[in-house]
């Protein structure tokens, strides 16, 4: 639910294999691993439960099933709209101050740091509300504007500690390698290190994303019209909250269970410099 | 002193990890085309004081000069004075998103914006002469340790340095492939590269140093010709180290 709260999601995890370095993360969903059997038929169980679910619910009951099925997509758009927009701003922010702390200039690191520590200390819907009400005594924007840097403030943050594992799980060998060719600390982050610390950062930014996708159910409090928004708008009517619920439910599974797999996907192409 | 200056100036250079003294008052000189090997017992300061010469580490006191160049001056360009120094790592620490071709053209075109076609070329005919042509697309995890360091070797040579600098670039080597990278220094050395290395074998100092430099305890303790040195050392403690390992 509200991920933020809790800072001890992300951890390293160093494997005897040298370089194989994970970053660890117990939020967002399961991604499967290629490996793992087990995970992978639970997936394939979750999958086909979810699907069968919501073409068989509406089939069987379309009062109130599919009534629900047609109003509550407009809401999908709106959760993908602010779950993208959030999660590029957060990389960014992440970034900026995965980069910072690890700086040695203190300044820069001292920032980075008292941003990470602030924003780990205060829940993700209270930041909702403070960021929304204090954008608007300020200048008066969109309700999703003000919910997509909201969302990106507080993800940026963490994003910012696993750019800052990913970096440091890189072997020192490749900076001081790097270094001893003529590169500058600039160009070595850039060619060097970051190139291959995105494939031990996409894991975890991954299921960040899959995380936040969840998250973004908090902005229906800000009048902005998400999956649970329009799924509270057509229960207030009808009166079929565990009816709209289910299906709020089962639609959110089935998007966090495809997105696992593409994930999962990528993870997979990006390494295909570690195969032999 | 001869009559040229040296390329690389080591004087009175002084170094601390912490309260630990890694290197004590150390003077060395190399000249143009010397090769010079330094050996000692692990820890006494001969890695450490390979890694001053690029400035990897920095030093508390006493200066360094390549090519007339105090490196540790504000006013010089580090990075400049590195594109001139290749360094060999004991665990070869080739850049593993990049194929072995890759590893070799990226440094000349992205600092020397040399072109793409050219750099290849050079990378080809460094690849030939550490013959590993064969592999110039692999990765370098597809490599053994061996093949990995002829690579990194090759490397460093694209830049075209004027001096080598080896960190016991064999002791991380399977025994059966410590020979492969000690004949493309053999080869190196022969064509007339100035080189330092940091190394354990015995066999390549005395077959290819014109000095051999022996550290205990971050100090230089003797640097004689290998001959005098494996013969008739000058020193108490290199004559115990001597008998240690022979």
């Amino acid at each position: 639910m509200m991920g933020c709260v809790f800072d001890h999601r992300t951890y390293v995890k160093n494997m005897s294999d040298q370089e194989k370095t994970k970053i660890e993360v117990g939020d967002g969903a399961a991604i499967p691993n290629p490996e793992d059997r087990g995970l992978v038929s639970a997936w394939w169980i979750a999958l086909v439960g979810t699907v069968s679910l919501l073409i068989i619910l509406p089939m069987v009951k379309p009062d109130p099933y599919l009534r629900i099925l047609k109003f509550v997509p407009d809401g999908i758009l709106v959760t993908f709209k602010v779950t993208v927009f959030s999660i590029l701003l957060a990389i960014v922010i992440g970034l900026l101050t995965g980069l910072g702390r690890i700086s040695k200039n203190r300044v820069i690191n001292l920032i980075a740091s008292l941003y990470v520590e602030i924003v780990r200390g205060i829940p993700l819907l209270v930041q909702l509300f403070y960021i929304y009400f204090a954008l608007g005594r300020i200048i008066r924007v969109p309700d999703i504007v003000a919910a997509i840097v909201a969302m990106s403030f507080c993800y940026g943050a963490y994003m910012g500690e696993v750019f800052r594992a990913g970096i440091k799980s890189i072997d020192f060998g490749q900076t001081e390698a790097s270094l001893s060719l003529g590169f500058n600390q600039r160009q070595t982050m850039a060619y060097v290190i970051l190139p291959q610390a995105w494939r031990t950062i996409l894991p975890p930014v991954g299921n960040e994303f899959i995380a936040l996708l969840k998250d973004t159910s908090l902005v229906s409090i800000l009048a902005v019209s998400d999956i649970l928004r329009r799924g509270r708008e057509f229960a207030a009517e009808s009166f079929n909250y565990f009816e709209t619920y289910t299906m709020i439910a089962l639609i959110y599974l089935f998007i966090t269970l495809l997105l696992s797999k593409i994930i999962s996907i990528m993870e997979h192409r990006l390494s295909h410099y570690e195969r032999r | 002193m001869n009559a040229v200056d040296p390329i690389i100036k080591i004087e009175h250079v002084n170094k601390y990890f912490g309260t630990f003294k890694a290197l004590d008052d150390v003077s060395l000189n190399v000249n143009t085309g010397e090769k010079v090997v330094v050996i000692g017992p692990s820890g006494s300061g001969k890695s450490t004081l390979l890694r001053t010469i690029n400035r990897l580490e920095t030093i508390n006191s006493g200066t360094i000069s390549i090519d007339g160049r105090d490196i540790n001056s504000p006013k010089e360009d580090i990075n400049r004075v590195r594109m001139e120094l290749g360094m060999v790592f004991q665990s070869f620490n080739l850049f593993r998103h990049k194929t072995v071709l890759e590893n070799l053209t990226m440094a000349p075109i992205k600092l020397k914006k040399m072109p793409k076609k050219e750099a290849e070329k050079l990378a080809m005919r460094l690849l030939e002469k550490v013959d590993i042509l064969e592999r110039a697309n692999h990765y370098p995890i597809q490599l053994s340790g061996g093949q990995q360091q002829r690579v990194a070797i090759a490397r460093a040579l694209a830049m075209e340095p004027k001096i080598m600098l080896f960190d016991e670039p064999t002791s991380a080597l399977d025994p059966e492939m410590i020979n492969e990278v000690l004949d493309v220094m053999t080869v190196l050395a022969r064509e007339g590269m100035t080189m330092v290395v940091v190394t354990h074998e015995m066999g390549f100092a005395r077959e290819v140093a014109d000095h051999v430099v022996f550290m205990d305890q971050g100090a230089v303790v003797e640097k004689s010709t290998p001959d005098v040195f494996f013969n008739e050392p000058q020193h108490q403690r290199s004559k115990m180290f001597l008998e240690q390992i022979l």
